[in-house]
């Protein structure tokens, strides 16, 4: 537990182009068997530190030095370190899970022979050796995750490095996740985890090192902030803000694939305007399946919508009317500048200019990212991006806003800003806002009613 | 879970949650063969379809490739999967014909060229559905240098990956009010959303998932050497008894083995 694994001695990055150092400076020890928690909200270079203890960083101006023992057992067909990046999707690459787990050791050139048990314990250590020939495309999150895990530790690290792994998780996930990580600990390996949210692994984690614009600023055994997690805020939440009639009825709804049954089975629900809905649901429930049937993209088997007035509206028609926000912002923006952005959908309505603008403008406040206006959208930040694509949705002032995990990516108190703009939407612009994820809300007391999706069918949640 | 009967039927069988070109791991005659020899019956059937003018010769032409493909143990409603965006282009260039040289005309052009570019694609979406990407890597390395056949690998293997950014990028842009739907695609007034709309996001991603894949790659010691070996992992898997047939839900609950087997995993 005392053999000094990873020294970082004096580091500094700063990213091509960029004004501001990406890692300042930064000094610390790891010893092997422990487990550390890299923490600091987003953008304070927990990713970026990672990549540089793999040496993965290119371009840009790179001081101070990072040295990973090898010691003991570490042989040619190892690596000193292995990294499982947040995104897993895309770091799975074969149609296999024997292959994806195979290519590392591959790549260090192991003789074929050894390959094979080499992949069984790597599969058995995550949970996964009963699924050897499956292709990893088709597994949940959770799965992928632990394809990824697997895929390292084929390698044979002894320093494990986890980047914002729980980011596409739900609750069930992120506590298997903790459960494997606690295993490889037992086992002995050295983990360092990057995570904005620490709470699922408080458990096995040893030590905090929490980073502010790239600077180690503490090192402490305890959580930190834990309060901050538990929402003691006082501030209060905007009041519920009720009009006649409804945005949204559904109607018995029901919705099968071929390749996994039924997925919605007889979903009703009826939304007044003006509400704040979050309607919560395990990976895998058919949220976005709900969502796709709602915003018209997904004829349903059985069953009505009736959005906004309209009867199973084509997606064409809701412009204007409904705003939806999907998971990943990127997928939306393609204008030079955020007003150009945001003016899209109001010019497809037929504003004239002096209209459009004062909308991108009001859309711009509510958002709080008018300082952004004439700044490409593609150049800023995830978060900022996020803001973006709702500003961008929000603009024409829809009567009803349909929102898919907008907390993925986000760091907690982007999260509590974000509650604290969809909040004031039903009394501005008398917006109903319906929330769709698998996270729990940020500030519980932000819903006017809670619902969760479970086993295709809908029913209230008690607390 | 089993699926509702009734109405429905027909939308819910074209329906999928799954996207074109995705690799099946199931066995068939097609999957047994090997990936040069799939490389080569691909390249025959594309290189007719590309040479073949009359109406017997593309006739014969779709039956064949449409026999290769149900050897494959592949469904119509997969087949549907794979060609349905070249479905949604056949239904602008055949009015496209109509429109210039007059229906007469224009009729048969139109339909022979999307049919071709069809038939000229389908050899490919067989290939991917029914080979493993060990197959491919080895079969490239063969005539390729390792680092070029890693490259051509990944350039393929993600092929199903760009149709779920497609029908998403697509999706979210049609609630904005982008005018992507088929007939909307017929006026050329509505061409610059095809660009600006589905092809810029759509690059954006597609740069991004690339940074994603060669940093993985790299730290999986991609490039470490000058050269790698190569695992068959068809034997592994046909000794564990798993096809990767069964249908693939919800994550089980991870199975937690002694730290005795694991022994060689410690540090």
């Amino acid at each position: 537990m005392n053999d000094l694994l990873l020294d970082i001695d004096r580091l500094s990055y700063r990213y091509p182009g960029a004004a501001q150092p990406a890692l300042n400076e930064i000094c610390c020890t790891v010893s092997a068997g422990e487990c550390i928690c890299l923490t600091g909200h987003s953008g304070c270079g927990k990713s970026t530190l990672l990549s540089a203890v793999m040496g993965l960083l290119r371009g840009g101006r790179l001081s101070g030095r990072v040295s990973i023992a090898r010691g003991m057992g570490a042989g040619s067909g190892s690596c000193p370190a292995g990294m499982v990046f947040q995104n897993a999707e895309s770091q799975l690459i074969c149609t296999s899970v024997a292959e994806e787990v195979a290519f590392g050791p591959e790549n260090l050139c192991v003789p074929p022979e050894e390959i094979g048990p080499r992949v069984l314990e790597a599969l058995a250590a995550v949970g996964m050796e009963d699924h050897l020939g499956r292709n990893p495309e088709r597994f949940s999150a959770g799965q992928k995750q632990r394809v990824a895990i697997a895929s390292v530790l084929a390698m044979q690290p002894k320093l494990l490095l986890l980047d914002e792994p729980t980011s596409q998780l739900d609750a069930v996930g992120k506590a298997e996740l903790a459960g494997i990580l606690t295993r490889l600990k037992r086992l002995g390996y050295t983990l360092i985890i990057a995570e904005h949210d620490p709470r699922p692994f408080a458990g096995l984690i040893d030590r905090y090192l929490m980073l502010e614009l790239g600077s180690l600023i503490a090192e402490q055994k305890s959580a930190p902030g834990v309060e901050y997690f538990r929402n003691r805020r006082t501030e209060p939440v905007a009041c519920c803000w009720a009009a006649a009639g409804s945005s949204l009825e559904v109607a018995g709804i029901e919705l099968a694939y071929p390749e996994t049954g039924t997925v919605l089975n007889g979903v009703s629900l009826t939304v007044p305007r003006g509400e704040r809905l979050h309607l919560f649901g395990h990976n895998g429930a058919g949220k976005s399946t709900l969502l796709r049937c709602l915003s018209g993209l997904e004829r349903p088997d059985r069953g009505e919508v009736m959005l906004c007035g309209l009867k199973n509206p084509q997606p064409e028609q809701l412009p204007g009317k409904v705003g939806v926000l999907f998971q990943n912002p990127a997928r939306q923006l393609f204008g030079e500048t955020v007003r150009e952005e945001v003016a899209f959908t109001l010019q497809r309505l037929g504003l004239t200019r002096p209209e459009w603008e004062l909308r991108v403008a009001e859309a711009l406040e509510i958002c709080r990212i008018a300082h952004l206006v004439e700044r490409a959208p593609l150049t800023l930040s995830f978060g900022e991006q996020h803001r973006v694509a709702l500003a961008a949705v929000l603009a024409p002032r829809p009567e009803l806003l349909l929102l898919d995990e907008p907390f993925a990516g986000l760091d907690f108190p982007q999260r509590l800003a974000l509650l604290d703009i969809l909040g004031e939407l039903p009394g501005r612009l008398g917006t109903t806002v319906l929330i769709v994820s698998h996270d729990e809300l940020p500030d519980p007391r932000w819903a006017d009613r809670s619902l969760i999706l479970s086993g295709g069918a809908l029913g209230e949640r008690s607390w | 879970m089993a699926s509702a009967p009734g109405k429905g039927g027909l939308r819910r069988t074209l329906r999928s949650c799954e996207y074109g070109c995705q690799f099946v791991a199931h066995d068939s005659p097609v999957h047994r063969l090997s990936a040069g020899m799939k490389l080569g019956i691909g390249m025959l059937l594309s290189a007719s379809a590309a040479g073949g003018r009359t109406p017997a010769t593309l006739g014969a032409l779709v039956l064949v490739t449409l026999c290769y493909y149900l050897a494959a143990r592949l469904t119509l409603a997969d087949l549907w999967r794979d060609i349905r965006l070249f479905m949604f282009q056949a239904a602008l260039v055949i009015p496209l014909y109509c429109l210039v040289h007059g229906p007469a005309k224009g009729l048969w052009p139109g339909i022979r060229i999307s049919t071709q570019i069809i038939l000229f694609y389908l050899p490919g979406a067989v290939f991917l559905r029914t080979t493993r990407s060990s197959e491919v890597m080895r079969g490239l390395r063969r005539v390729l240098p390792y680092r070029v056949s890693f490259l051509v690998f990944v350039s393929v293997r993600f092929v199903p990956f760009f149709f779920r950014e497609i029908a998403d990028i697509t999706a979210a842009q049609r609630l904005r009010g982008a005018r992507l739907l088929p007939r909307q695609k017929l006026n050329p007034r509505n061409w610059p959303d095809l660009f600006n709309c589905l092809i810029l996001p759509l690059m954006v991603r597609a740069l991004k998932t690339a940074d994603e894949v060669a940093r993985s790659a790299e730290s999986r010691g991609f490039g470490m050497y000058p050269e790698r070996t190569f695992f068959s992992a068809d034997q592994l898997i046909r000794r564990a008894g798993d096809t990767g047939t069964a249908q693939q839900g919800e994550p089980s609950a991870p199975t937690i083995r002694t730290a005795a087997s694991n022994s060689t995993v410690s540090s």
